[in-house]
């Protein structure tokens, strides 16, 4: 059971004896049974943390001191010292698999230095002999002996780092204007983890971290990953991307977790946000679509069918996790921001044959606004003070961004700024009311 | 997961692990110890790496080379080129080819962008896989002062590799035909 169920549980406890469901020996005994379970979790929990940022640190220290260049040494010698660390840490890894399996802090700690030793010892020899290249080739051959350690040492914190050397390799190898299909097949090496992870405690904080790596390493590498042959294509990519995080993130919600937990709607709402405020703008919309497609031979046939595949198979995902997996009751709001799906299917097309970049504009002007009270009405039918706030964020991030837009005149930015001042107000009074009608009758 | 499997497994990543380093020191070593030696006209500059430390990035003089008569050569495809010796005693590009040389010197580089030169002859553009030479963290920038600091303006910079099998590891850096790290011993007040 997880913490926040074992502490759900207490609380319950002393109306269950008060109502009679449960004596009080019974009571006093769950009590102690969990209150152990939650304290000795916590423990492992910080043990493992801990273990983890040492290993972070020794390992971190080891390549700066190494990074100094030791001109004193010869070559024989800066061979010896790049193998040593990585072969200590190969060695106590084996010992922990063995000796150790069962320990989060051993497995997690253990795997984070042997992930920075693999990268210490491949820099000094890349250094003692000046070979290897740029950083480029350096993060790519990292990456590379990485990916199997997450799944086969059953450990997250090198998932995490290999996703970040994975994501810097791309955007170093991007800068250098070279091909980063191969990025994807790569980093499905965190696949069987994730797996192993969301079987073995899927409400954990292992499960939250993971998908907080995953989320935000599929931002940036999305990015990354397309040519964008097709201009404009990216939008449709990342509407669907981040719908497909809030519908899955949501679907995949039993309780009422906290934010670090639900990474991919935190991850999915965050993005629309800011994605759609970059959408109401009229410039972003000029020129997109298969009319001004550039013509060079520098593109990849198949770089671009994933293109083609990933723009629709995206938002086809989340319409499809919407209508088959969400607990439509439950999930109100998640269809809401779902609604961006429909959207741009509708927008970009026309946009694209129209060439009229203001549809785009209006329409995710629309969205914001509608999306932004939708959130606020279904946050005050809940009574949740967090969804409340969320609506209010959107609409008036929406609101700052319009006021400095020199698209419309004053008269009608002042007359629009005063007519949403109007409708927050008297939403409030509404909220406000209805909180005390509610209260009135729990008194 | 099997315990043992899983440790076998891990047993084979981490001898992968340790080839591709050892395995790196083992090809370098024997460039270094059985390679010619040619040398290379440079120009340096002092960047510095996040995991490697500082080092002198190195611009080659030799940057192009022609294309053999009939030679595949495409961008991004591997191929061959000779390494001659020019009348100044410093390394030049021979005619780059997609098939290996059956004697002398040679680098296997990556191609890059090929275009005719004046007389309609196809020339191809390379950058050399070496091309960073590590130093201490006090010493690079001063090794590039050095270089671009001289009262007549720019000092003669270049590097010595050795060259095994279209493998090639540069083995010292010279400034004025002296070696960097005595350069900068006798000329330690020049900062």
């Amino acid at each position: 059971m997880g913490r926040l169920s074992i502490r759900w549980l207490l609380g319950e406890l002393p109306k269950l004896e008060a109502e009679g469901v449960i004596d009080a020996a019974a009571a006093d005994r769950l009590q102690a049974h969990y209150a152990e379970k939650t304290t000795g979790s916590g423990r492992r929990l910080v043990v493992a943390i801990f273990a983890v940022f040492g290993a972070l640190l020794i390992g971190g220290g080891v390549i700066l001191l190494l990074a100094h260049n030791w001109d004193v040494f010869d070559r024989g010698t800066r061979a010896a010292i790049a193998l040593a660390p990585l072969l200590f840490s190969q060695v106590l890894v084996g010992w922990v698999l063995l000796k150790r399996t069962d320990s989060t802090a051993w497995r997690e700690g253990s795997a984070t230095l042997l992930a920075l030793t693999v990268a210490a010892s491949i820099a000094l020899v890349d250094q003692t002999y000046h070979t290897g290249g740029d950083l480029e080739s350096f993060l790519w051959r990292w990456s590379l002996l990485l990916a199997a350690l997450p799944w086969l040492l059953n450990s997250t914190a090198v998932a995490m780092l290999f996703l970040a050397s994975l994501t810097w390799w791309a955007g170093a190898a991007r800068v250098e204007g070279s091909q980063v299909l191969i990025m994807w097949p790569l980093a499905a090496a965190v696949v069987p983890h994730l797996i192993q992870i969301m079987r073995s405690g899927r409400r954990g904080l292992r499960a939250a971290n993971l998908q907080w790596a995953i989320a935000l390493f599929l931002c940036v590498a999305v990015g990354l990953g397309i040519e964008n042959r097709v201009p404009g294509l990216w939008i449709v990519i990342y509407v669907g991307l981040f719908a497909l995080m809030i519908t899955v993130g949501a679907a995949n919600r039993r309780g009422e977790e906290g934010l670090w937990r639900r990474p991919l709607e935190v991850v999915g709402v965050v993005g629309s946000i800011l994605l759609w405020l970059l959408l109401s703008f009229d410039e972003v919309w000029r020129n997109i679509g298969w009319d001004h497609i550039y013509s060079s031979e520098k593109f990849h046939e198949l770089v671009w069918w994933v293109d083609v595949l990933v723009a629709v198979g995206l938002p086809l995902a989340a319409i499809a996790v919407m209508a088959f997996l969400l607990d439509r009751k439950r999930n109100r709001l998640a269809l809401v921001w779902g609604l961006s799906v429909p959207v741009i299917a509708v927008v970009w097309p026309l946009v694209a044959a129209t060439d009229s970049s203001w549809i785009g504009m209006v329409a995710f002007t629309l969205l914001l606004f509608i999306v932004g009270i939708v959130t606020i009405a279904v946050g005050v039918r809940h009574q949740s003070l967090g969804t409340v706030n969320l609506g209010m964020v959107v609409v008036a991030l929406l609101v700052v961004v319009r006021f400095f837009d020199s698209e419309f005149g004053f008269i009608f930015k002042g007359f629009a700024f005063i007519l949403v001042g109007l409708g927050f107000l008297v939403a409030n009074i509404l909220l406000s009311r209805s909180l005390r009608a509610t209260d009135g009758k729990a008194q | 997961m099997n315990r043992s499997l899983s440790f076998a497994l891990f047993v084979v990543v981490a001898l992968v692990q340790l080839a591709v380093a050892g395995g790196a020191i083992v090809k370098s070593e024997l460039a270094l110890r059985t390679g010619e030696a040619f040398s290379f006209r440079i120009q340096p500059v002092d960047p510095v790496d996040a995991f490697r430390g500082r080092y002198v990035a190195i611009r080659f003089a030799v940057d192009h080379a022609p294309v053999a008569d009939g030679a595949a050569v495409r961008p991004r495809k591997y191929i061959f080129v000779p390494i001659d010796v020019d009348s100044d005693g410093y390394a030049s590009l021979g005619r780059a080819d997609v098939d290996r040389p059956a004697d002398g010197a040679y680098l296997r580089l990556r191609a890059g962008v090929v275009t005719p030169d004046e007389d309609g002859n196809q020339q191809v553009w390379v950058q050399m896989p070496f091309r960073r030479f590590y130093m201490d963290e006090d010493k690079a920038p001063r090794a590039e002062r050095a270089v671009w600091g001289g009262r007549r303006g720019q000092r003669e910079a270049s590097v010595s590799v050795r060259i095994r099998h279209g493998v090639g590891v540069i083995e010292e850096l010279f400034i004025d035909d002296t070696p960097i790290h005595q350069w900068l011993a006798e000329n330690a007040d020049n900062r």
